[in-house]
């Protein structure tokens, strides 16, 4: 395994993507909170694509409260949130952001010389929920904000 | 007449993004989720632009667009792919099999847009009066 591939360096890329994603599809300015807990979510969507190849296993899970799935979901179809009614448009759009997160992870992997496919992505909505990771398997939560509105990226990745 | 574009994407909110881009130009658009139904799309309606989504159930883009470049009847439609992979290897791959331009999400409606006008005519609707 590569320098490169070390766990810090996977993070660090997660960082840069995540806040990449939020700023390019929804004019969202997002930054990393450094060491903050997994908030206490009220009621939480989490969106989750899952990698695999020789080298590296793992998942992405990103996770907002409902509340602010449907803000994040209205910046990114040029919509006031009100006018979001369904919650398939929601479930839709946090899929795809997480598809696009977990992409760019995939692409970096590949780059950096560890080939994986990726899955397409599931919802999972809840109040009160973990996702407990496998033995041998590295959890990694990065914590973002925006405004007052907590954005979790979990990263699950084990490095073979 | 206006120009034809099909957008194969399994997220609406792609569909939906990508539909936004192009709605101040001269074209209608069309639409599949998978890349069966956008072979099936394409033989019917004949688009003058694919947009094509890489992962997706069902079919996935690479497999829709080896279809397409072995049918004669539509080996000729350009395609944009636009993908949330943009790895040194997948991208080759994908160039080798004869796309015109790939985009790689996440993205801003002008670049889709620009890239498109590479390849096909778009004008912009008249302004109303």
């Amino acid at each position: 395994m590569t320098q490169t591939l070390q766990l810090p360096s996977v993070c660090d890329f997660m960082t840069r993507h995540l806040v990449d994603v939020f700023e390019t599809m929804l004019s969202m300015p997002v930054a990393l909170r450094p060491g903050a807990p997994m908030p206490d979510f009220d009621s939480r969507v989490t969106g989750s694509v899952g990698f695999a190849g020789d080298k590296v296993t793992g998942a992405i899970y990103l996770h907002m409260s409902a509340p602010f799935a449907q803000i994040a979901a209205a910046a990114m179809l040029g919509l006031k949130p009100e006018e979001i009614s369904d919650e398939n448009e929601v479930n839709d759009v946090v899929g795809e952001a997480t598809n696009m997160v977990t992409g760019g992870l995939k692409s970096w992997l590949c780059d950096s010389g560890a080939e994986c496919a990726m899955s397409t992505p599931a919802i999972i909505r809840g109040k009160s929920f973990a996702i407990e990771p496998m033995p041998d398997v590295a959890r990694e939560c990065l914590v973002f904000a925006h405004e007052e509105n907590f954005v979790v990226v979990e990263l699950h990745i084990k490095l073979n | 007449m206006a120009l034809k574009i099909l957008s194969v994407d399994d997220s609406r909110t792609i569909r939906l993004i990508v539909g936004k881009a192009f709605k101040p130009y001269e074209c209608d658009m069309v639409e599949a989720t998978n890349g069966e139904e956008g072979l099936v799309v394409a033989a019917r309606e004949k688009p003058d632009l694919i947009i094509l989504d890489v992962t997706m159930p069902v079919m996935d883009g690479v497999t829709m667009l080896t279809k397409l470049k072995a049918d004669d009847a539509l080996k000729g439609i350009p395609v944009i792919m636009l993908t949330a992979e943009s790895g040194r290897e997948n991208v080759l791959h994908i160039a080798k099999l004869g796309v015109r331009d790939y985009l790689v999400k996440p993205f801003k409606d002008d670049q889709l847009i620009e890239k498109a006008g590479r390849v096909i005519p778009l004008q912009k609707k008249p302004v109303p009066a």
